[in-house]
């Protein structure tokens, strides 16, 4: 039967292979990282921008390439899920986007560590992550199209990337909100225009935010919602 | 108890416990963020109560560590603690810098980077006081009158945990890379060299406990280390598949966390080989049971839980959600708080005098702490299966999905309220116990 002294050797001798054995793939790995994070790219903004993502503890809530907490959403490919108006506007004021939802501490950021924050977000999505985050195999269950989205009103700038990161057209956008494909046979445009100017007078407690906007891109919005049950 | 100075040991159990309690009730403010009722929001705010939770986990395992060695040096080097004054320092700065830190987490001043979210000034601090801690426990080992596979172990894990606490201190502009040696720390503690102080403390315990000879339980030591080493250390892969590094760490990783599980399987089976094959029955049965526990429950929450999500092939779809804080939670208690207690049951009878070992209320807070564990991670479990089928597999949005799962929070939580309910017990023990004294020098049965 084994030794003492064998099995002395045994411990040593395999925690000696297997940390040399560490050691070199961590050498290796160190010189490929620049190449699969794309270092070149990462400029002071980038950097910047992960000094605040560290300094406010982002990860005590969030998770960043699937590390950090689970509370929040994963943000690795936030910018091209979301896109950067939706999140300048969401960092301005987190709870205003999602009332009474989960709540995000409002930070009150700059303009400029706004633009940080995304830079940093921007070059984590463009990281070589080995296939991770994977697109939901089931995804097509979940969302079937119901319209073509037709429309003869060209879709406005804040419906692209503001109104569709929660509502649906033609099969396209979030799914937190209901489809807007046919939401001109339940409204007309006074109660659309009410609606969307402050959600909260007419419906206590919803989860849609009141999206601050100009007169013109109300009307705007309200045109396109109008044409896409016309076109039906 | 041998030596007047191992009573230094039921100090650090007195804090560890402490934060213990604290670090609890920072687990019921997220459990009930998570059930949505975040009412606590603007003073703590979730990414706060996170950092103290796990933060105070840390530390109090930590303490428990120091408290254990305190009480298992001297006696196995046969003398007394070199410097015991040295060890009050050391316990006190060490509790200050955990308040203020824990204070700092409030005031949004920390480094933000998961587990090791201590403000740097802090972590130099840490640094001196570990250094205190080793230097006095070193100096004890070097001058005594035997070495013993069991201190060397236990020696060599605490040194190497504080050696790998150096690369979290690097920092680094590349998140990829800010990642790859933050879990050098992370994980390198905790699938490492914190299994060599497990390790080294349940070796004493058994030999204690069950009286085999030392000579067969060292030996089996080394090879179940070895083991540990030999899966843990390239098992860091498992950190490594999704963070930007090469495609290589998917094998690497899952490979050698599969083998993980056989270190702590090993662990389980050695514990129970030895409680079956000793003699002398020790009248501490509470401390064995705890022994046993943590031999046991370290490879269902740690080995069993772990492997059932670090294949790469599963991990894809797991990765960053609620099922690793499902492995998480029953790894954590059943390797290291588990020991922890196992040691605590152990010593206190010897460091007071008073035989408390099988009262009620230590059985029943065995029992029902465990219970209430393996509740909450079965709450977890369900919780965090329902979020990657709906949220990673069928795309639904991640706050809609938050709000299907609330219930499962719910379930969390009264399984938590049990769990507490049986810690409570076993602090009520302890405080039965009373203070250690010089009076019970020579209480050991095991000594005999």
């Amino acid at each position: 039967m084994l030794s003492k002294s064998q099995a002395r050797a045994f411990f040593l001798g395999g925690t000696g292979v297997f940390t040399l054995a560490f050691l070199a793939l961590t050498y290796d790995s160190h010189k490929q990282v620049p190449r699969l994070t794309n270092e070149d790219q990462l400029s002071e903004q980038v950097i910047a921008g992960k000094k605040i993502w560290e300094d406010n503890n982002c990860m005590g809530c969030h998770t960043l390439f699937g590390e950090g907490a689970y509370y929040a959403p994963e943000l690795t490919k936030v910018v091209e899920r979301r896109g950067k108006d939706w999140m300048r506007l969401f960092l301005k004021d987190p709870q205003a986007m999602y009332p009474g939802e989960r709540k995000m501490v409002q930070y009150n950021f700059t303009d400029e560590e706004i633009e940080n924050v995304i830079a940093f977000f921007e070059w984590c999505g463009k990281v070589d992550l080995n296939g991770f985050p994977a697109d939901p195999p089931l995804g097509r269950v979940a969302a079937p199209i119901v319209t073509t989205g037709k429309s003869n009103v060209p879709k406005p700038q804040m419906f692209a990337t503001i109104c569709s990161a929660c509502h649906m057209v033609g099969g396209a956008g979030g799914n937190v909100g209901p489809a807007l494909d046919m939401v001109g046979t339940k409204m007309d445009r006074e109660a659309m225009k009410a609606w969307i100017s402050d959600p909260q007078k007419i419906k206590p407690g919803t989860a849609m935010p009141q999206i601050p906007m100009t007169p013109e891109q109300l009307d705007e919005i309200v045109d396109y919602l109008l044409s896409l049950s016309e076109n039906h | 108890m041998k030596f007047k100075t191992q009573k230094i040991a039921y100090w650090f159990f007195a804090s560890a416990l402490l934060l213990l309690v604290l670090q609890i009730v920072y687990g019921f403010i997220m459990g009930f963020a998570h059930m949505g009722y975040d009412v606590l929001h603007d003073l703590i705010p979730f990414n706060t109560a996170r950092a103290v939770h796990t933060n105070l986990l840390v530390v109090w395992l930590l303490l428990g560590f120091m408290g254990s060695a305190y009480y298992i040096i001297p006696e196995e080097a046969d003398r007394e603690l070199a410097w015991p004054k040295l060890a009050w320092v050391q316990l006190i700065s060490f509790l200050i810098v955990g308040v203020v830190a824990v204070v700092c987490y409030h005031l949004n001043i920390w480094e933000g980077r998961k587990f090791l979210e201590i403000p740097r000034p802090l972590d130099y601090l840490v640094v001196a006081n570990v250094l205190l801690f080793l230097a006095n426990i070193g100096w004890t080992v070097w001058n005594g009158k035997r070495f013993t596979t069991t201190s060397i172990v236990l020696y060599m894990g605490l040194l190497a945990a504080a050696l790998l606490y150096l690369p979290g201190m690097i920092s680094f502009d590349n998140q990829t890379l800010d990642s790859f040696y933050r879990w050098w720390v992370v994980h390198l503690w905790v699938e490492g060299v914190w299994e060599l102080i497990m390790g080294g403390i349940l070796c004493y315990l058994l030999i204690k406990l069950t009286g085999v000879d030392r000579e067969i339980v060292e030996k089996w030591l080394y090879i179940i280390v070895g083991l540990t080493f030999i899966s843990g250390i390239l098992g860091t892969g498992h950190h490594y598949y999704y963070i930007g590094v090469p495609r290589y760490w998917l094998i690497v990783g899952g490979i050698f966390s599969a083998l993980e599980p056989l270190a702590f399987l090993g662990m389980a089976m050695y514990a129970l080989a030895m409680a079956k094959k000793g003699g002398r029955k020790h009248p501490n049965k509470t401390a064995l049971t705890w022994t046993l526990g943590c031999a046991i429950m370290s490879f269902v929450g740690a080995g069993f839980l772990g492997f059932a999500h670090t294949l790469p092939q599963v991990n894809l779809w797991t990765h960053g959600t609620l099922v690793t804080a499902m492995h998480g939670h029953l790894a954590f208690w059943g390797a290291y708080a588990m020991i922890n207690f196992a040691m605590i049951a152990y010593a206190m009878p010897l460091m007071t005098g008073r035989k408390l070992w099988d009262t009620s209320a230590s059985i029943w807070g065995f029992w029902i702490s465990n219970i209430g564990m393996v509740a909450m991670t079965a709450a977890f479990a369900v919780a965090g299966v329902s979020q990657v089928v709906l949220e990673r597999r069928t795309g639904i949005d991640f706050l809609q999905v938050q709000k299907e799962i609330e219930w499962h929070f719910f379930g969390m939580v009264l399984a938590a309220a049990l769990f507490t309910v049986g810690i409570l017990l076993f602090i009520l023990n302890f405080i039965r116990y009373g203070r250690p004294t010089d009076e019970a020098l020579g209480s050991d049965p095991a000594e005999s």
